[in-house]
């Protein structure tokens, strides 16, 4: 068995006495923030049940995506899940917890209210129209309240967008945000197949035999033929 | 300089004048960002050191306006607003507005759809009780609870699912009908979820009830009185623990209830422990009234009225209400003769069970607010609405 796990960003370099790992600490300081995200626990309203209670519970496992130790407090958090309607009262007060989360920090608006307003868009006094009128969204996940599945669509969406995303030359750099709606007519045994192999098949790196592929090998050996 | 050094007696024997070591009081503010708020609720304490003095409520963190956005809907329109009220109990808060409607403008309904409401409702009762059984376990420490309750929320879930395609908002009960029929093999689902959960009902009671550390925070702390109850207007679970047995569903019986034999649950002190208990009795309850229930449900139409056709309420006032799994949620409907309400009020449950915190928490610790807070189960959206 391997490590159940993303794909190490980098290569098995096979030496006597055992292998070593050769990456660029861009890649592996990306990969682990985007494996280790701290969720803040902030739920205004309906979508923090489904987002940030029933995901973190059994049946959907958010430790599976290395997302599950909520924090109370914005300090030692740096997920941002806007679950909810935000109101004008509440504005405020989501722009300090905002601005005391660790850097670098990332933000996921979950459901129609944190997105536009959703039903509260039209004649409501008091609703501000989607959360990324008061923080930057990395990643929106659509749906009134969105399934657990869509929401972890969504995580899968930042996890991307965190290893593509800045390097020690470019500090700071932002991608563009993005929407993670789910294919159309997809049910939820598929998404769920697809989480699986996405994973146990594919991302499972099994170290041993890695270090002691044939064609790695060969790899190493023009690498260090050219030199 | 001089540093004139104390002695011993000096630090500890108390000074004469009571200016100097006397206590002095301060104020904390407990959210709208907290973990116990479960939603946004900001609560400003006055402590004296660790003892509560006085507790002051600042709700409206999630005001959206439902009410005067009510003003702008037609009556079948208003309920996908109602779900988001009370998320853990929509489909009582989607049938208080379907009956308030239904009663205005005289839409009779049959047996069938009285008995579907019957049996959603109460599976949403067993649901959303399981949860805050889990949660007050989760607030007081016990993270194990949280995870049984929210594994078996799952399976009575998988039935609205099913049946409804909704998981939390669930926009199923509109005036004069619910929106679909039932699904065929749906007697035996919900006979196989029943069987579950009266055993999973004994294994939360084996899990935590018994528990000391349960017991000392619940037991004697914050205890309401039966008087004060009804004079703060505190409806639901919350009142029953207080001694009163005062249920919508005994008092003026609607849906199917008068059919099915169950048991008002009350307390005796009025304490934590009593509005816990009365909680877990009730689910022993529901599973009671939908074993009477599931077994004929009725045949006839799902929907009485056609779906896409306008009610006009007559000119007048109008008042109804339901027992949610928090407590009475009355509607009050103004109407001047259109399809939309002049006014519309809504007297939500968790409103008047919040003030119950300003009378019973002062002279407790501010641990034991947690404690006095979980187990009123406040649905903050349902205050602010």
């Amino acid at each position: 068995m391997g490590l159940v796990t993303d794909r190490l960003p980098g290569l098995l370099e096979p030496m006597p006495g055992g292998s070593i790992l050769i990456t660029s600490v861009d890649a592996i300081i990306n990969w682990s923030r985007a494996n280790s995200l701290w969720p803040l626990a902030f739920g205004t309203k309906c979508c923090a049940i489904e987002m940030l209670m029933a995901t973190g519970a059994p049946h959907q496992d958010m430790a599976r995506f290395g997302a599950e130790v909520a924090r109370q407090t914005p300090r030692q958090a740096d997920l941002m899940v806007i679950a909810g309607a935000i109101v004008k009262k509440m504005a405020p007060r989501m722009r300090l917890l905002y601005e005391q989360m660790a850097q670098p920090r990332y933000v996921i608006a979950t459901g129609s209210c944190a997105i536009s307003g959703g039903p509260f868009m039209y004649n409501s006094y008091t609703i501000v129209r989607g959360a990324d009128e008061i923080v930057p969204v990395d990643v929106y996940v659509p749906g009134c309240p969105p399934r657990p599945e869509a929401f972890f669509w969504g995580l899968l969406a930042l996890q991307k967008l965190i290893k593509s995303g800045e390097s020690i030359r470019h500090p700071g750099i932002r991608k563009k945000p993005v929407l993670a709606a789910m294919p159309q007519g997809i049910t939820a045994d598929e998404i769920k197949q697809q989480l699986r192999t996405l994973l146990e098949k594919e991302n499972t790196i099994d170290i041993e035999n890695e270090a002691n592929n044939r064609s790695w090998a060969q790899k190493v050996d023009q690498w260090t033929q050219k030199i | 300089m001089t540093a004139i050094v104390r002695t011993l007696d000096e630090i500890l024997i108390a000074p004469a004048h009571p200016g100097r070591g006397a206590t002095q009081e301060y104020f904390l503010n407990m959210g709208p960002q907290h973990p116990i708020a479960h939603g946004s609720l900001r609560v400003i304490l006055l402590l004296d050191g660790e003892t509560i003095r006085k507790v002051i409520p600042v709700p409206g963190y999630v005001h959206r306006g439902i009410e005067k956005m009510c003003e702008h809907l037609n009556y079948r329109q208003i309920i996908h607003l109602t779900d988001r009220m009370d998320y853990l109990s929509a489909l009582m808060n989607n049938w208080a507005v379907a009956r308030t409607v239904e009663k205005a403008a005289g839409i009779e309904i049959n047996d069938r759809i009285e008995s579907i409401r019957t049996i959603m409702a109460e599976l949403q009762r067993i649901q959303s009780h399981a949860l805050w059984w889990g949660v007050l376990g989760m607030d007081l420490g016990a993270f194990t609870a949280f995870l049984y309750s929210f594994r078996d929320r799952e399976i009575i879930g998988e039935i609205f699912e099913e049946t409804i395609g909704a998981r939390l908002t669930m926009n199923y009960i509109q005036p004069g009908g619910v929106m679909y029929d039932i699904t065929p093999d749906f007697t035996a689902k919900v006979k196989k979820v029943l069987a579950y959960m009266k055993r999973m009902v004994e294994e939360y009671d084996t899990l935590l009830s018994g528990n000391v550390i349960l017991q000392e925070r619940l037991r004697g702390v914050g205890i309401l009185s039966e008087k004060r109850a009804v004079s703060l207007g505190c409806t639901g679970p919350v009142l029953r623990a207080a001694g009163l047995a005062y249920d919508l569903r005994k008092v003026e019986p609607y849906g199917a209830y008068e059919k099915a034999q169950f048991d008002v649950v009350v307390g005796t002190t009025g304490d934590c422990w009593d509005r816990y208990y009365v909680r877990i009795e009730e689910m022993r309850q529901s599973i009671r009234i939908i074993e009477q229930l599931i077994d004929d449900i009725p045949a006839g139409p799902t929907m009485v009225t056609k779906f896409n056709t306008k009610i006009k309420l007559p000119v007048g006032r109008y008042y109804n209400h339901v027992e949610t799994a928090r407590g009475v949620l009355g509607v009050f409907i103004y109407s001047d003769g259109g399809d939309k309400p002049y006014r519309l009020h809504f007297r939500s449950p968790s409103f008047n069970n919040m003030w119950a915190i300003t009378k019973i928490a002062p002279g407790w610790r501010i641990a034991d607010m947690i404690a006095i807070q979980s187990s009123l189960d406040l649905v903050i959206p349902d205050i602010d609405r």
